[in-house]
C-alpha cells in the first residue's frame, strides 16, 4: 500500500474535531485536504478528485447529504468515494447517507482504526 | 457541582462529565508542563491542541452554547483523538503521563457512552415536541424543582436567577417558554415582561408567571400586559407540564408562521426578479396578489402588440466599433422600457434592435389599444431626447418606426419549469410583424383591427393604405398616427 500518494478530503465544520482527525490522518500516512461545508467540499473534489472523501453530514451551507447527493451528478465526482459521519446516535442518518450516494458509514465519536480500515478498503478497491 | 452555578442544563450529566474530563485531564496536562518533561515533535503540536479542546470544555462550561450537548460531545471526541494519539507516542518515554492518559481515556470513553444515551433519548423525547424553558427564580429550590420537572419530559432548561440575568440570555438563546418570577429582588418579573413585549423579537415568546396566592392582583396586571398564563407556588407537577406544552405549541404554531411569512418573500422576490425585466411595477404588484396566473401553460386572450425597431440598424452597427453599438442600444431600450412600463406594458422581448411588447397580457384593463397608441406616440416623442444624448456622446442620430394590431394570442409562461418566460404566440403576433416591415421611419401604423377599439375622436389617423403581406390572405388596411387630435 502506497499510504503517501493517497489524498483524503476531511469534510467537518467543528475546527478542533476537523484538526484533530487530520493530525491522526497524516499520522497515519495521508495527506489530508480539509473543507468546513458541503459546497466547498464539491469544488475541492472538481478541482483535486481526493481518492477518498470522509464528510460530516451536519455541515453549514450545503449539508452532507446534500452535498452527496450533488457529487453523484457529476460524472468525475461520482466515482469518488464518500464515507459519511454520522453522529452515533441517530440511526436514521447513516441510512440517509447510504440513499444521498455515500458508499459507507462511521459513526462518531470516531472509531480511529475502524476509520482507517474503512478508508482503505475504499482507496484500495479503488485503485 | 462544577461551573459558576448560575445556570443549570437539564440534563446535568453533560455538565459531570465535562468536569470529570477536565480532572482527568488536570494531572495529564500538570505532567506536561514539568520542565523535566521534554515533549518532542511531532506530538508538540498535539499536547496543545489538546489543551485548547480542555480549555474549550473549560469554556463551555463557563458560559453553555445552544447545543450544549452537542459542542461538548464534539470535544470530548476531539479529546480522545489527542489523548490516543499522544497514548501511542508517549507510554514508553514518559512513564508519568503513562498513567495519566489511562484515566482521562477512561473518562472519555464512559461519558461518550452516556451522552449517546442522553442524546438519542433527546431525540426520541423530540417527538413529543421538548423546548427549551428558562425559569426564572431567585430561588435557588424553585429552579431546581422546576429543572427536574421538566428535563424528565426531556425538555432542556435554562434558569436565571434574577431579571437581568433573564434578559441577557434570552438575548443570546433560542427559548421556548419562559417561566416567570414575579417577586425578585431588582428586575422584577413584570418589568421582564415588559421589556419583553417591548422587543420584536421577543415578543411571540410565551411567558408563564409564577407567584403566590397573595399576588393575584398583580398576575392580572400582567396577563393584561401579555404574559400567556400563570402558575401558583407551589407548583401542580401536571399543571406545570400541561402549560409547558401548550406554550410550547404556541410557539411552534408562532414559529411556523414566520417560516411561512419568510416563504412567501422569498417567492415574492423570486416574482421580482423572475418578471421584473418584462413586466411594469405595477403588473407584478398584481401578479404577487394572484401567484397562480403563473403557472406552466397560457389561456387565449385578446391584446394589443407593439413591434417596433430601428430604420437601417444592421447596416448602421456595421460601421461603429462595438461598444458604441451597445451604449445606442442600451439607451434607447432604456428610454422605451420605462416608457412601455409607465403605460402598463408587457416586454415580450428585446429582438438585437427590435422591442415586442403587448397590452392586455398578462392582466387585461379596459383601454388597451389607447394605452398602446398613447405609449407609441411617447415612445416617438421620446426620440429627440435619445437623440440629443446619442449627438452629445458623438453617436448617430435613430429613427424608429411602430406597429400595432390587436387580436387573439395565446398569453403564458412559455419554455420548461428550469427556463420559462412570459409571452404570447398567435398569428396577431404575426400580423403585427408583418405591418411592421410597411412602415416608415419615424411613422406609427396601427392595423384596422387596433383602430375599431379606439375611442372615437381622439387620436388624428392619416389616410388608410391597403397592405398585402406574405403569409396572410386577406389585404389589411392600415393607419397611419398622427397624434391626439387637437
Amino acid at each position: 500500500m502506497t499510504q503517501s500518494t493517497v489524498t483524503l478530503l476531511l469534510v467537518e465544520d467543528n475546527e478542533v474535531n476537523r484538526d484533530m482527525l487530520v493530525r491522526r490522518l497524516q499520522r497515519a500516512g495521508y495527506h489530508v485536504l480539509t473543507a468546513g461545508d458541503g459546497e466547498t467540499a464539491l469544488n475541492i473534489m472538481r478541482q483535486t478528485s481526493p481518492q477518498v472523501v470522509l464528510m460530516d453530514m451536519n455541515l453549514p451551507i450545503k449539508d452532507g447529504w446534500t452535498a452527496s447527493r450533488e457529487a453523484q451528478l457529476e460524472p468525475r465526482l461520482q466515482a469518488i468515494p464518500i464515507i459519511a459521519l454520522t453522529a452515533h446516535a441517530m440511526e436514521e442518518d447513516k441510512a440517509r447517507a447510504l440513499e444521498a450516494g455515500c458508499c459507507d458509514y462511521a459513526t462518531k465519536p470516531v472509531d480511529f482504526p475502524e476509520l482507517l480500515t474503512k478508508i482503505a478498503a475504499h482507496h484500495d478497491a479503488d485503485s | 457541582m462544577a461551573g459558576t452555578g448560575v445556570v443549570e442544563t437539564a440534563t446535568e450529566q453533560p455538565e459531570q462529565w465535562a468536569s470529570r474530563i477536565l480532572a482527568s485531564a488536570a494531572p495529564l496536562l500538570a505532567a506536561v508542563k514539568r520542565p523535566t518533561v521534554t515533549v518532542e515533535s511531532p506530538m508538540n503540536g498535539d499536547v496543545e491542541a489538546l489543551q485548547d479542546a480542555v480549555s474549550r470544555v473549560q469554556q463551555l462550561l463557563t458560559s453553555p452554547s445552544a447545543d450544549f450537548s452537542h459542542d461538548l460531545l464534539n470535544l470530548i471526541g476531539a479529546i480522545r483523538g489527542y489523548a490516543e494519539m499522544l497514548y501511542e507516542d508517549i507510554e514508553l518515554l514518559h512513564p508519568a503521563l503513562k498513567s495519566a492518559l489511562p484515566a482521562l481515556l477512561s473518562a472519555v470513553e464512559s461519558s461518550q457512552a452516556t451522552l449517546d444515551l442522553s442524546a438519542s433519548a433527546l431525540s426520541a423525547a423530540k417527538m413529543e415536541a421538548p423546548g427549551v424553558i428558562l425559569a426564572v427564580d431567585d430561588m435557588p429550590e424553585n429552579r431546581e424543582l422546576i429543572s427536574r420537572l421538566l428535563s424528565r419530559a426531556g425538555h432542556t432548561v435554562i434558569s436565571a436567577v434574577s431579571g437581568e440575568e433573564a434578559l441577557e440570555l434570552l438575548d443570546t438563546r433560542g427559548v421556548d417558554v419562559v417561566l416567570l418570577d414575579l417577586m425578585m429582588p431588582g428586575i422584577g418579573g413584570a418589568e421582564v415582561l415588559k421589556v419583553m413585549k417591548e422587543n420584536p423579537a421577543l415578543r411571540a415568546t410565551p411567558v408563564i408567571m409564577i407567584s403566590g396566592r397573595q399576588d393575584m392582583d398583580q398576575i392580572i396586571a400582567c396577563i393584561q400586559a401579555g404574559a400567556d398564563d400563570y402558575l401558583l407556588k407551589p407548583f401542580n407537577p401536571v399543571l406545570l407540564q400541561a402549560r409547558i406544552t401548550s406554550g410550547i405549541e404556541r410557539k411552534r404554531w408562532h414559529d411556523r408562521e414566520e417560516d411561512y411569512r419568510l416563504q412567501l418573500e422569498r417567492n415574492e422576490r423570486f416574482i421580482r426578479s423572475t418578471f421584473g425585466r418584462y413586466l411594469s411595477d405595477e403588473i407584478v404588484a398584481q401578479l404577487l396578489e394572484n401567484p397562480e396566473g403563473l403557472e406552466m401553460g397560457g389561456d387565449l386572450r385578446e391584446v394589443t402588440i407593439m413591434m417596433s425597431d430601428i430604420c437601417g440598424f444592421t447596416s448602421l452597427a456595421e460601421h461603429l466599433p462595438p461598444p458604441q453599438v451597445v451604449s445606442l442600444l442600451n439607451r434607447y431600450f432604456e428610454h422605451m422600457t420605462d416608457i412601455i412600463f409607465s403605460h402598463q406594458g408587457t416586454i415580450d422581448e428585446f429582438l438585437g434592435d427590435a422591442i415586442l411588447a403587448v397590452f392586455g397580457a398578462p392582466h387585461r384593463l379596459d383601454n388597451d389599444p389607447e394605452r398602446a397608441v398613447r405609449c407609441a406616440l411617447t415612445m416617438r416623442d421620446a426620440m429627440e431626447a435619445v437623440n440629443e444624448a446619442n449627438e452629445a456622446a458623438g453617436l448617430p442620430a435613430l429613427q424608429h418606426r411602430i406597429a400595432l394590431n390587436t387580436g387573439s394570442v395565446i398569453a403564458g409562461n412559455i419554455g420548461s419549469e428550469q427556463r420559462a418566460k412570459y409571452g404570447c404566440v398567435g398569428h396577431a403576433m404575426n400580423v403585427a410583424s408583418r405591418i411592421e416591415t410597411h412602415t416608415m421611419p419615424n411613422e406609427i401604423l396601427i392595423s384596422d383591427a387596433t383602430r375599431a377599439q379606439l375611442p372615437d375622436h381622439l387620436f388624428e389617423l392619416g389616410e388608410p393604405r391597403e397592405m398585402v403581406a406574405k403569409g396572410i390572405e386577406e389585404s389589411i388596411l392600415v393607419y397611419p398616427v398622427v397624434g391626439l387630435q387637437p
